[in-house]
This record gives structure tokens, sequence and C-alpha cells, in this order.
């Protein structure tokens, strides 16, 4: 059997496993070590006296994968992104924002709401995690919202869907996920996310004041905040910005000088002050301990999805399926982008059923080369590409857009994660009530990924700028 | 036969002669002996003698100051100061150290056998701000600079920094680092050259050494006539590897300089000399201690080498 | 989706077996979380002593990456002991009983396998590293300051041998439970619905900013 074919054989079996219930990761270690005991033993004639040393060659693969692939600095970015989100929960962080955000926001049309969006954004420029974000909010917004009078389910929406602007705007894991799998600079890739993400901010917000204005018994206007009031919510909230602003400076020193470190000391550098924060806030070590727990099981469920997916990838690789998926997508007689559009599509039915992260590492492999291929390949220059721009930023492109699908999953029925913790949080609310209430957005995020699929200058002008 | 080969990145001049073997064997075998060359799918590029000594695929190229450990005995041509003046000697003295028994013993242990090398210029520096104007201005400068180059740049003052190559354009824009060492080719596709303002022609403090191997028991599992082939390919591809380096990447490499407007930094021969005298004696007197207490004969294969250069220039 | 988990526990043998490996779990995972922490010191003293002394850590880079095993697989036994690692519940979440305690036994048996498998294969990317006969017993090292790799890679054969010892366990009870038809067996992470288990995962964030 052709390589090529036993690829095909063993990644169907892999769907199998991973619908049957079998965790991901260990489906996908599984099926790539299957597949290549078969590899092997098929280039030497499936001889039975053969089988041992097909065995052995493939179990020693398939054993390098775990060490090598997790030793590696832009890795080390998850755990640092993930700690941080734990740390500024303790630190207080999040109260703070949000009640800023109300005394400046909430005299608008769906003022609390839209200040609930503006919080979770800023709140995103410190936390790595969507699910995380949309828990930690539930518990503060939702109260508030309903105490003027919104819609329980809309109220709960709103925080499910602000939830998911923690992946785009940096610090974001499941990019740095991304950009692991594809190979591509870890920086350009967190930098590119920050656009998107204040773009999704605010197609959120006009939605929301659209809705506002035309329903009726929409939630008021919170008004009647003093100027002084104002004044006086925004240094509880200052140290959020403070950290935003040193990982900043830090990375591009505004005095002129040389820059104090990369950009990966720079998350470093955040989640050490946020967990001076934490600590005078009144986190001691039990409350830290909890947290590296947290951080650590957090970690191991990414990471172990992370090297069980790349020992499939190594089986891919002796199999040469994604160059074969790659030459056959190319060979399509459809136009790039309605093939671009039918891959995303893909991608909102998988992720309905599947978890974000799983999904990426699951597809990308395959994908990822293909939809270069389509553009021309990873060397291609702007002027000759596909999509009009070169290798390395169709990379960052499609980066943008798949994460943001992967995010729109997050709120999907029937598997929608972010909607299942905002539901946790509260007792009087059931996952139908949330998914109902985040229905709205998901217009507005259709509309944000349709514009980012049409003007690819909104994800690529800042990180054409490093 | 099909043999699997693992490389990595992207097809590139220092792949040319990879490609280009894998060419000719086919051409004269009539399509009876081919190689699939995979570029980072078979296996990632510190892992690949791994990957030889199970059994994994057939050939595959590594560096050996990825991993000094693995293969102590070639490290001697990443030495600083060696003195190699062309690529062209850099590949003879290469291929005559492969034949040493000590280094034929070494590569043993991963069941390997050496095939050619892949020679590179050595490595110079491109930097922002204040040029140095003698070799004391490194002194207290962020270097980006790993290994042996590393130690013999702190040997002169500079401050060795630590980074991923992909971190290494950015480290430089912003001036975490104020000097990288590349050779060139890598100098173009990290993108340092786009923001750097002087380079060193002549600074040469040492280079990589990456070696084409192929796993012992599938070279010695070839028809006679197959080995043939495969064997009296090798020479030609290494020409055509040799060729392609001068002919296509130095030749960018002037234009590309000159394009950018950065300031080419040529150091006098007095000035190397004390660089060489500060650097390159503590250097090899450490390797060569080192790789005694190791077992090898570390005295013998570095007279070998200095021997082989200076009977050369 | 499985975030947290419930396991029952009681004074049975099994039980007692559940409660040592998840102490000997919890230690390791700890160990993971502190190496996230140090990574985060380790920038600081970096980043400090380049800026204010012009002495950054040597080999800064090589030291992440022997940190990395430390955080990414000594936890392995600990996640899965809770149930951490993620699936598709859709199937397995609509079964009950026997046929639930089937595919469990069936997809747990397999996940031991591989593992087993992976023990053998690690065993041996460590032994290519390691050689009694060199200097710090190192046949391998890293990049800049050839630090020996042994050590970080000793770390993911260790990590999988307890997971295996973990595994085992769910296995046999398991088919216990297949067996005889139990409804809540003890030391296995029992399949909470989508609701409780975001319930749970909620709580692990409650009460702290109130
Ligand atoms: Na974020
Ligand atoms: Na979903």
């Amino acid at each position: 059997m052709e390589p090529i074919q036993i690829g095909l054989i063993v990644s169907g079996g892999m769907l199998v496993l991973v619908i049957l219930g079998m965790r991901v990761a260990f489906a996908a270690g599984l099926s790539g070590l299957v597949g290549l005991i078969w590899i092997f033993w098929s280039r030497r004639g499936y001889d039975p006296e053969d089988f041992l040393w097909a065995l052995t060659v493939a179990v020693k693969t398939a054993g390098q994968v775990p060490h090598s692939k997790i030793s590696s600095q832009a890795l080390s970015l998850i755990p640092t992104f993930i700690l941080i989100g734990y740390l500024a929960y303790h630190a207080g962080l999040t109260k703070a924002l949000f009640e800023a955000a109300k005394r400046w926001f909430a005299w608008v049309p769906g003022g609390l709401a839209v200040s609930t969006v503006f919080a979770t954004a800023g709140f995103a420029a410190v936390s790595g995690a969507s699910v995380a974000t949309s828990a930690v909010f539930a518990r503060i917004a939702i109260p508030e919202m309903l105490a003027v009078g919104y819609d329980k389910r809309f109220a709960a929406g709103v925080v499910a869907a602000a939830g998911t602007l923690a992946s785009l705007i940096p610090p974001s894991a499941i990019l740095v996920i991304y950009a692991i799998i594809v190979e591509q600079d870890v920086g350009r890739l967190l930098l590119a996310g920050f656009i998107p993400g204040v773009f999704s901010a605010v197609v959120y917000t006009l939605l929301i004041v659209g809705m506002a204005m035309t329903l009726k018994n929409f939630g008021p206007p919170v008004t009647g905040f003093t100027w002084k009031e104002r004044f006086t919510s925004l240094p509880p909230a200052l140290p959020i910005v403070a950290v935003v602003v040193i990982i900043i400076f830090f990375v591009y020193n505004p005095f002129g000088g040389d820059a104090w470190g990369t950009p990966t000391e720079g998350g470093a550098i955040g989640a050490f002050i946020v967990f001076l924060m934490a600590l005078y806030r009144g986190m001691r070590w039990p409350q830290l301990k909890e947290a590296l727990l947290e951080t650590a099981k957090l970690s191991v469920m990414i990471f172990t999805i992370i090297w069980g997916v790349l020992i499939y990838v190594r089986f891919l690789g002796f199999a040469d399926l994604p160059g074969a998926f790659a030459d056959w997508l190319t060979t399509l007689e459809m136009s790039p982008m309605l093939i671009l559009i039918c891959i995303l599509l893909a991608y909102a039915v998988l992720g309905m059923f599947m978890d974000a992260i799983g999904m990426l590492l699951l597809t990308l492999p395959v994908v990822f080369p293909a939809v270069m291929a389509l553009n021309g390949g990873m060397n291609v220059t702007a002027e000759a590409s596909t999509f009009g721009m070169s290798g390395t930023m169709c990379a960052v492109w499609f980066g943008i857009l798949v994460v943001k699908m992967a995010e729109f999953c997050l709120i999907t029925p029937p598997i929608g994660l972010n909607c299942f913790v905002v539901a946790g949080v509260r007792d009087d609310l059931s996952v139908q009530d949330v998914f109902k209430g985040v229905t709205p957005f998901f217009i507005a995020d259709a509309i944000t990924i349709a514009l980012l699929v049409a003007f690819p200058w909104i994800v690529l002008w800042l990180p054409s700028q490093m | 036969t099909e043999w699997n080969v693992s490389v990595w990145g992207a097809r590139r001049a220092f792949t040319e002669h990879v490609e280009r073997l894998a060419e000719l064997v086919a051409e004269r075998s009539g399509g009876e002996f081919t190689m699939n060359i995979s570029y980072g799918g078979l296996s990632g590029n510190r892992e690949n003698l791994d990957g030889i000594s199970i059994g994994a695929f057939e050939m595959a190229q590594f560096c050996a100051g990825y991993h000094a450990d693995k293969n102590p005995s070639i490290t001697v041509l990443e030495l600083p100061f060696l003195g190699m003046s062309s690529l062209e000697q850099e590949a003879e003295v290469s291929m005559a150290l492969y034949q040493h028994p000590a280094v034929v013993a070494d590569l043993a242990r991963w069941n390997a056998t050496l095939l050619m090398p892949s020679p590179l210029p050595q490595y110079n520096f491109v930097g922002r701000g204040d040029a140095p104007s003698s070799v004391e201005d490194f002194a207290g400068m962020a270097v980006r600079a790993t290994g042996g180059i590393g130690a013999a740049m702190s040997a002169i003052g500079a401050v060795p920094t630590s980074m991923t190559a992909t971190e290494v354009r950015q480290a430089l824009d912003s001036g975490v680092v104020q000097a990288v060492s590349f050779a060139p080719h890598a100098h173009m596709s990290f993108g340092t050259i786009e923001s750097g303002e002087w380079w060193t022609t002549n600074l040469n403090p040492g280079t990589v050494n990456c070696p084409v191997v192929v796993n012992t028991d599938a070279l010695d599992a070839l028809s006679d006539a197959e080995r043939e082939i495969l064997m009296g390919a090798v020479d030609e591809a290494m020409q055509h590897y040799l060729d392609y380096y001068n002919d296509q990447t130095m030749a960018a490499w002037g234009p590309a300089l000159d394009e950018r407007g950065i300031e080419q930094i040529t150091f006098g021969d007095a000035e190397l000399a004390a660089f060489r005298e500060a650097a390159a004696a503590p250097a090899a007197a450490a390797w060569i201690e080192e790789n005694t207490a190791r077992g090898l004969p570390a005295q013998e294969l570095y007279d070998f080498v200095t021997g082989l250069i200076a009977e050369g220039n | 989706m499985a975030g947290a988990s419930l396991v029952l526990s009681d004074d049975s043998f099994v039980s007692r077996l559940d409660q040592s490996l998840l102490w000997l779990e919890r230690k390791m995972a700890l160990v993971s979380g502190l190496a996230v922490f140090s990574l985060m010191i380790l920038a600081v003293i970096s980043v400090g002593g380049r800026n204010f002394f012009s002495q950054p850590i040597p080999g800064y880079v090589d030291w992440i990456e022997q940190a990395m095993p430390l955080i990414a697989i000594m936890g392995i036994a600990y996640t899965q002991r809770e149930g951490g690692h993620i699936r598709m519940d859709l199937l397995v979440g609509n079964l009950r009983g026997r046929p639930m305690w089937a595919a469990e036994f069936v997809t747990t048996l397999a996940i031991l396998i591989l593992m087993v498998l992976l023990v053998w294969g690690s065993w041996a990317h460590f032994q290519r590293s390691f050689d009694f006969n060199e200097p710090w017993w190192s046949r391998d090292s890293s990049m800049d300051i050839r630090l020996p790799l042994w050590p970080a890679k000793l770390v993911v054969p260790v990590a999988f041998f307890v997971i295996c010892l973990r595994l085992a366990l769910q296995v046999f009870v398991y088919g216990r439970a297949l067996i005889r038809g139990e409804e809540q067996p003890v030391g296995v992470p029992l399949h909470a619905d989508a609701a409780t288990q975001a319930a749970m995962e909620a709580a692990q964030v409650s009460g702290r900013d109130d």
C-alpha cells in the first residue's frame, strides 16, 4: 500500500477514536504510532520477521517526540500566560477594571454591556486564555447587568462572547500554539492579534448599541456618575494599564535607547509584576500553590495534546500526506478565495464538536501547508501571490482567521466551552440560556471574519511595521 | 532502493548538494535508486543523528555544534580562527577529517558514516549603532553569538547573549543586542541586514560544521553497483554546492550590503592577530584538554586539521 | 472538554492505592507549577542582569529548554487522574452503566498500551544521550553552553511510568465495574455532564474576588 493511503486510513482511524471519546492527545499519539509501525513494516514488505524491527523503529521514533518537541523557548510562553491569568485574579485587577469601565462608558445605550466588553478587552491584555476570562467576568459583570434590568440570557451572552477576545488580544496561548505548529515567528503573530482583537470588541460594541437603540426593554443606560467618581475609579484599575504599558515600554523602549528585553522576556516580566501585586493584595502560599497546581494541570493538558499530535505529525511526514493534500487542493478548479472560505466554514462545523486547541492541532499540519500552497508557497512575494501577500504575511493572516474561527467555536452549540463556564458560574442560568443570549454575537463574529477576509490589511498593518 | 533523507528548513544553498546527489543517483541508476528528501517531516534538526541511529531514515544532515557531546570529534572544525581561506579548502579539510579513524569511530556510535560536508563561510557580525573601529570596541557590547564563537567573543570582553534565531531580528532592532553573528545566507534569511548598519568583513571568529551522513547498515545493504553510484556522485554534488554558494549566495551578498548602505568594516592584521591570540589558543587548549578526557586523540585531531590548513595556505 | 472532575474514595484497597498514587502525582504536578514560577524568576534575573550589570545569564535559552519537560510532562499522571485531558464526550457522555464502562475500559486500555510503548521509546531516547564513560555521563548536550541533556530526557520516561501506574489502576477499576455493573466505582473520574463540569471549573475561580 502507498504511504499516502496508509496516511488516509490512519487519519480516518484517529477521527473515529476521537469521536468514540478517547482523550484527544492519546488518540493522536496512538494513531501516529500505529501509522509509523505500518509505514516501516510496509517498507520491509510486511515480512513477519521484520515486524519487531518496524515496531522498534516506530516506538523509538515516537519516543523522541515528547522531549524534543516540548523543549522550546517559544512554548514556554504558554504556561507563563496561563499563570498570569490566575495571578491577575488574585491581584483583584478584574473587579477594578469593570468598575472603571462602568463609570466611564455605562451612559451609552446598552451601557453596562458595552462596559463589560471594554473591561474584558482590557483584561485580555494580561490574560492568555478565553475560558478563564469568561469565568472571571461572569461573576463580576452579570449581577450588575441583572440589577438594572438586562435580560439574563443576553447578559450571559455578552460575557461568553467577550471572553473570546482574550485569545486575539496578546498575550494569547492559542496564538503561540499556532505559531509553533506552523513554525512562524511568535512575536509577529502576537502583535498581529491586537488590532483584530480590538476590532472584534468594536464590532461587539456597535452590535450592542444597535440592539439597545432598536429593541424594547433592553437594559437602560446607567448615568449619573460624577466626574469625580469617574476619576476615583481609575487608580485601582491603573495596575493593569501599568502592566501593559511596562511590557510595551520594555519591548519598545520609548526613551529612544535600547530595549530592555525580547517579547518573550516581556511576557515573563509582566507575570512577575502581577505576581508582586497579588502578593500585595494578600495572596500567600496556599493560594499561590493552588494557582501553580491549576497552571500545571492546564499546561500539561495543552502540552500533552501538542506532543501527541506531533507524533501523529511525524507519521504524516513519513506518509507525505500534507504534501499530497496541498497538491490536490492546488489542482482544484475553484477560485482560491472560495477554497479558503470553504476551509473556514469547515472549521466552523468542526468547531461545533471539538475543543479549539485540539481542533487547531489536529488540522493545521495538513491544512496550513495547503493554504500556503494556494497562496503560491512559503517564499512567494506579495506581487506573485494569489492573495496579494507574501508567504510570511499569509501565515499571519491565516493564523488570525483560524484563531478567530476557533474562538467563534467557543460560543457555538453544542460544545461552546465559554457558554458552559458562564452557565456554571451562575446557578440561575442554564447552558441553553447562555447559547440563546450569545446568538446575536454570531452575527458580529461572522461580520468580523468576513471583514478580515476581505480586508487583510486590518490584520497585516501592525505586523508589517516590525 | 528507496532512501529517505532528513534535512530541515527550506530548500536553499545549504541543501543543494543533497538535492544534486539525489538527482545524480536517480539518473545513473536508471531510476532504480531514489531519494525522498524531506524538509523537517521526518525529524527535528537536533534529532537527525538519533533518527540515523534508530534506522528511521537512511541519510541526514546536521550541524556538529547543535550537540557537541554527540559528535565531539568533528567539533574541532568549529574552533575559532582555524584560518580557513575558502569554502573549497573547508570542504577539503572536512573530507579529510571525516576519514580519520577516531572520527569514523565517533560517528559509528550512531551507526552513521560521514558522506560529505556542507561548508559555510566564516561567521561575521552585522551590527547597529557605533561601528567598532578596533577589536577593543567589542568590549562590553551585547552580541548574539553561541557556542565557540560566543566563547571567542567573551575573550575580547563582548557579552554573548543567548536567544533563539527567530528572536534575533527583533533583538537587534530593539537594541537588546548590538551585533549578531551568522553566515551571510543566514543574515539574509533572518533579516538582520534590514536594520543592520555595519558588517565585519574579516573578523572570522569561526563557523559551524554540518556534515551529511548515511546509516551504515543501509550503506552496507546497497548493491555494489548502487554504492559505487552513490560514492561516485559525491564529488560532483559537492562541486555543485560550492558553485551554487559562491555564484548565487556570495554574489548576492555584496550587492545586498551596498543596496542597504551597510558600512563594511575591515580590521587590520595587527588587530586580528591580537584577537586571535586572546581567543584562539585558549579555545584550542580547552578543546584539547576536554576531549582528551573523553578518550579522543584530541591533540592529534587538532594537529591534523591545522596541519592541513597550513599546507593549503 | 473535561476540566474538573469527581473522583470518589472509600477505605477499600483500590481507593487507598488511588490516594497514595494521588499523593505522588500532586507532588509531581507541583514540581511542574514551581518550574513555571522559576521560568518567570529566571527571566527577571536575566533581564536585570543584562541591563544593570552587563551580565546576562549564560545559556538562558538552554536553561529554559531544560525546564520545559518538567513543566510539560511531570504533571501528566495528575491530569489523567483528575480527568483533565480533554476529549469529545458527546458519545460517551450519553452512555450509562455497562456500555459506558466498556467504552472507558477500551479507550483507557488503548492509552495504557500507548504509554507503555512510549516509556520504552522515551527511555531509548534518554539512553542515547547517556554514557557512564563520558564526562558528566553526557552523550548529548545543548547548543549554547553545552548542558548535558540526559536529565531532561530522563524526566519523560519517569513521568510516563507514573501515568502507566495510574492507567493500570483505571483499567482495573473500569474492568471491574464492567463485570459487576457498578454505578459509581471509586478511584476513577466519574462522568459529570458538561454543565456540572463547568460549574466545578467555575468554582475553582470562585470566592476569591468577594
Ligand atoms: Na489575551
Ligand atoms: Na462549539
